[in-house]
């Protein structure tokens, strides 16, 4: 990371035309949080967004969001400034989320040892299923993984490669995640009768 | 999708996975008042930790000088020269330490 022009005090005038880099550069040297803040602001619509394709749930997407982000704060220092910063908060962004999977996971375990994950789970559904739309049928049908990678390359715009630095996979493997993931939705939705008329 | 060329597939794919920008609405705000206030827990643990292990410390550390110089009298005379008015100069300078410290921290807070 290049770490030369930095100055202490950050200028909110001049953050707005700072590339994401050189922002990086003044959050570490710095810490500072003016810096960081227009970081936010400039990728936090896509980490939203990614997000709530994840989880299907908007509030639960904001929590991880704002974890995400607290994530990002402490580990920028490991960003090393050769691909994009959005491509590197995306990895976060899906560690946060498995790291919350994870432990819910856990919680349900609990739960379900205590003969509460059964309520819990038929509450869940009741609510879900009077806001379910196209994009939430499309989600559906994919595992978590391919949900992911399905987003970071068509909503996102990723490249495969970026998208294996985010997911710790081969770009290969992500390469036949995506078609995976396309096959079960051509074939859940019938997509090339839909498209040939 | 800079790989290979869109097709149809691809494009209804981009179409249905992409969604209109969030607004902010203050979510950057409340992202970095909990960094902010972290960060300030991080400067202030280490002064706190300092003055409350100095204030659990003087008791005992009082004691321990205070039973160390009457052992030194047991030592035979001009072995050790030791200043009586001492002990309760090393309380002074644990309190100036202190002082200190937390002075150190309000020039921080003041650059902040």
């Amino acid at each position: 990371m290049a770490f030369y022009g930095l100055r202490l005090i950050a200028n909110p005038a001049t953050l707005l035309q700072d590339e994401d880099q050189n922002l990086v550069a003044r959050a570490v040297v710095s810490q500072d949080t003016m810096a960081f803040g227009e970081l936010i602001r400039r990728h936090q619509s896509q980490i939203r967004n990614f997000l709530r394709k994840l989880t299907r749930n908007p509030d639960e997407a904001d929590d991880l969001a704002q974890e995400c982000f607290m994530h990002a704060w402490d580990r920028l220092q490991t960003f090393s400034g050769r691909g994009s910063f959005i491509g590197w908060l995306l990895k976060v962004a899906y560690t946060t989320f498995l790291q919350s999977k994870r432990k819910s996971k856990r919680y349900t375990e609990v739960l379900d040892e205590a003969g509460y994950a059964a309520q819990i789970e038929s509450r869940s559904y009741t609510q879900s299923t009077d806001e379910i739309s196209d994009l939430d049928k499309l989600l559906a049908v994919l595992t978590q993984e391919e949900r992911a990678i399905l987003v970071m390359s068509y909503a996102c715009g990723l490249s495969h490669r970026e998208i294996g630095e985010a997911t710790g996979l081969p770009v290969g493997t992500v390469k036949s995640v995506i078609f995976r993931g396309k096959e079960k939705i051509r074939t859940s939705f019938d997509i090339k009768d839909h498209q040939h008329g | 999708m800079a790989e290979k060329l869109k097709d149809a597939e691809d494009r209804m794919l981009e179409s249905l996975l992409q969604s209109a920008p969030i607004a902010d609405d203050g979510f950057s705000h409340r992202v970095i008042s909990r960094i902010r206030r972290r960060l300030w827990l991080r400067r202030l643990s280490l002064p706190v930790a300092m003055f409350v292990g100095g204030a659990i410390a003087i008791k005992p550390a009082t004691q321990i000088l205070v039973a160390s110089s009457k052992l030194m009298t047991v030592v035979p005379q001009g072995m050790f020269e030791i200043p009586t008015g001492w002990i309760p100069q090393m309380q002074v300078v644990v309190l100036g330490a202190m002082l200190l410290a937390a002075a150190m921290l309000g020039i921080r807070m003041l650059e902040e």
